[in-house]
């Protein structure tokens, strides 16, 4: 029995951190009808940047000063969303699709080979929280505290993404821009602030599931193609642009993972992607999907 | 069936020793070893720069294992440069490719490597994955290569099975699951269940099927109760572990490495899997001994893939270890691991075989006369001696294992001096001429010609 609660908390975990990457990928296309290839790279930055801050810059500081840093890793995804959205992405808008393909692949491989500049090869670790805050028992088996400050942490994100989407005026203007952007436009809206700010928060998410595990998992290279592939199956599932499906495709990849892992393991990698293939059988656009 | 041997018994004869002292160094004078003196060449040596195509992972998560492994090269070449060069005239000069970029394209990188770039020699590969892929182009291409890792046993076995142009240097694949075993039967005999956890790959595969089959000889109680193959490159192991402790087993076995074991045994720390049950891997400090933390507990089997870990042999017992260390830590700022080690002794196998040849023929040596010279060569490394065999091409060194401890002349743990497991690598192999056999050649030999021990 605790061993299932143990089980229920990993697929719990997996799902938080999915859920932060794929919501950002699934908002930005949202808004924007771009598919960021870029943003698996972008946790990474987060990752890279939490670990390098907590594990090296800062170590040694007080554990209070070091939970503060955390968010930096979101922060400094944030930032080079803030940049590249307006600099460089808004000239593909109105280009054909291959184009936006291009374009974002190609930042996806500047941004791995700058980090291995900066970063070396090595994996870089920020574990010193991860151990601070040690494990409860859950009956005869201990699990890590600091997992559930990660499931926390992606029940925050999606509450608050919701009030913010439905219970501001920001948000309004988000979805209307969303549903008709010329329309929107001509109402009077800022686009062109709308879509930085859409960006940035989409490029912020992924960096804070980044961050947020940094102190779990090392930072290594290659984790952020990684974790695009997986986002894609989520919002697969749930449905490119949908955030309620980014939410039920990674509570869904999470818990078939666990029970994949459990119980057929030697096909762990393929349980995913049979269940895309099934999603996209039933329902082409994902669960939460609009079809164009 | 009375007669069948003790444990104990086999193990000293398959010359299992566990001692750091045990392994009697002879690093005196005579010695063909790394750094000898250099004779004149005989004849006239082009004055044309030696290239060298050094392919591995510059990118992603294999870049652990790549940079290392590139280092390695490049300090040998500089230093062979230094002398002059190349028989005293050639300077090494040497082309990077990234292995990252997929099997298919790795293949016509080497091509073009050969037929644009001309170069004289190819070196590198980290993965097993690419080595069957390169080896058969690499005797099309008629390109004389040294391939430091991606140790398969599938690449003499199966793909190329009568190398003529390709060499490798690092251990064969199939010592990592035996050696880990050999380690495991000597250090815990009673266990009677073990979980896995293995990359799911070639290596991680070849682990288990090597692990299970040697144990099944020498530990016919232990059974194995959990598997979990989780992704290569994953850091999230946290349904693995769950899983290998719901089976509550004796021993863990693992092949992680890389920053997947970094991510692994903190998780497992945090779970408490290292206080329920012992751990043995075949490659948890082989990949950057820098990498992992003093956190890590002591006591767990950590292989370094059969092969080399810069501690060993310790102090100035082989003095080859002890300066290529020091040069390599000046040159870099960090320690070599045995990919570095690797791509160091397959240079230097390279200079030795190019002044041999020089010596009987003079001139600069054609590529039969090099490849003539490097089949059967034996050479001191940093890590002991290599024997390239001749029908296979494959190079053999004593595998090594050990204990994680921490000291503090180190800020990571290394392989505990006292109790380093040392195994003559004839012993854990296939015999020249053994049938080509599956999985491997060496599982047929263990499973055919292995004592079984009593339960």
């Amino acid at each position: 029995m605790d061993i299932l609660v143990v089980h229920l908390f990993n697929a719990l975990l997996y799902a938080s951190v999915l859920f932060l990457i794929a919501g950002g990928l699934s908002l930005i296309y949202g808004v924007m009808r771009i598919v960021n290839l870029a943003h698996g790279n972008l946790f990474a930055v987060g990752a890279f940047t939490t670990a390098s801050a907590v594990g090296v810059w800062f170590a040694g500081s007080t554990s209070a000063l070091l939970f503060l840093l955390v968010p930096i890793g979101a922060v400094a995804a944030a930032a080079i969303g803030a940049v590249v959205e307006p600099t460089l992405l808004r000239r593909f808008y109105r280009r054909p699709e291959e184009y936006q393909l291009l374009v974002t692949f190609g930042l996806l491989m500047i941004l791995e080979d700058v980090m291995r500049f900066l970063w070396g090869p090595y994996p870089i670790s920020a574990s010193v929280l991860f151990e601070k805050m040690g494990s409860l028992h859950v009956g005869d088996y201990i699990y890590p505290r600091y997992n559930l400050l990660v499931i926390a942490t992606g029940v925050l994100a999606a509450l608050f993404l919701w009030a913010f989407i439905y219970r501001t005026k920001f948000g309004v203007v988000l979805r209307a821009t969303s549903q008709d952007m010329r329309r929107a436009s001509a109402l009077g809206v800022n686009v062109n602030l709308v879509y930085v700010e859409a960006f940035t928060i989409g490029c912020f998410m992924a960096g804070l599931g980044g961050a947020i595990i940094a102190p779990s998992q090392p930072a290594v290279l290659g984790m952020g193609v990684d974790a695009l592939v997986l986002s894609f199956i989520v919002v697969v599932i749930g449905g490119l642009g949908s955030l309620e499906g980014a939410l039920v495709g990674a509570l869904i990849v999470g818990v078939i993972r666990e029970i994949g892992i459990s119980v057929f393991p030697e096909i762990e990698l393929a349980v995913l992607y049979l269940i895309a293939a099934g999603v996209l059988f039933v329902r082409p656009a994902g669960l939460f999907g609009r079809t164009a | 069936m009375s007669n069948r041997p003790t444990r104990r018994d086999f193990l000293s004869q398959l010359g299992v020793t566990t001692a750091a002292m045990a392994v009697g160094s002879v690093a005196g004078a005579g010695v063909a070893g790394i750094a000898h003196a250099q004779e004149k060449p005989k004849g006239t040596i082009p004055a044309t720069p030696f290239k060298i195509g050094h392919m591995t992972f510059f990118t992603g998560a294999g870049a652990v294992l790549g940079e290392p492994m590139y280092k390695g090269n490049v300090l040998a070449a500089e230093e062979i440069n230094a002398q002059g060069g190349l028989l005293g005239k050639r300077k090494i000069e040497i082309l990077k490719a990234d292995e990252a970029a997929g099997t298919d394209a790795n293949t016509k990188e080497m091509r073009r490597l050969k037929l644009s770039e001309h170069i004289d020699m190819f070196m590198g590969i980290t993965s097993s994955g690419n080595t069957p892929a390169l080896g058969p182009v690499a005797e099309e291409l008629k390109l004389l290569t040294i391939f430091i890792d991606g140790c398969t046993d599938f690449l003499f076995d199966k793909a190329v099975p009568n190398p003529r142009y390709i060499f490798r240097i690092t251990n064969i694949q199939s010592a990592d699951g035996s050696t880990c075993a050999v380690g495991v039967a000597q250090t815990w005999p009673n266990i009677k269940t073990y979980a896995n956890i293995h990359p799911d790959y070639a290596y991680g595969r070849n682990c288990f099927d090597h692990f299970g089959i040697v144990t099944k000889k020498l530990l016919p109680n232990a059974k194995s109760v959990s598997e979990a193959w989780p992704k290569l490159f994953s850091t999230d192991f946290t349904p693995h572990i769950t899983k290998t402790l719901a089976a509550k087993p004796d021993l863990l076995v693992t092949s992680l490495w890389g920053g997947d074991y970094v991510a692994f045994y903190k998780q497992a720390l945090q779970y408490g899997l290292f206080d329920k049950m012992k751990v043995a891997t075949t490659l948890a400090l082989g990949s950057a001994p820098q990498s992992i933390g003093k956190d890590h507990p002591e006591g767990v089997l950590t292989g370094v893939h059969a092969n080399y870990h810069f501690t060993y042999p310790a102090g100035n017992r082989w003095p080859l270890n002890k300066t290529f260390v020091e040069k390599y830590k000046a040159r870099w700022n960090e320690y070599p691991n045995f990919q570095a080690e690797g791509a160091y002794t397959a240079t230097y196998a390279l200079k030795t075989a190019l002044e041999k040849a020089n010596k009987l023929i003079g001139g600069w040596p054609d590529d039969d006369a090099v490849i003539g010279q490097l089949e059967g060569m034996m050479i001191a490394g940093p890590g002991g001696y290599v024997s390239i065999r001749p029908d296979n091409h494959q190079g053999y060194k004593d595998a090594i294992t050990g204990f994680s401890k921490n000291v503090p002349e180190y800020p990571f743990p290394i392989l505990d001096p006292s109790r380093i497991i040392t195994i003559p690598i004839r012993n854990i192999t296939a015999p020249p001429g053994w049938p080509k056999g599956e999985p491997t050649s060496t599982y047929t030999w263990i499973e055919q010609t292995w004592p079984q021990m009593k339960a």
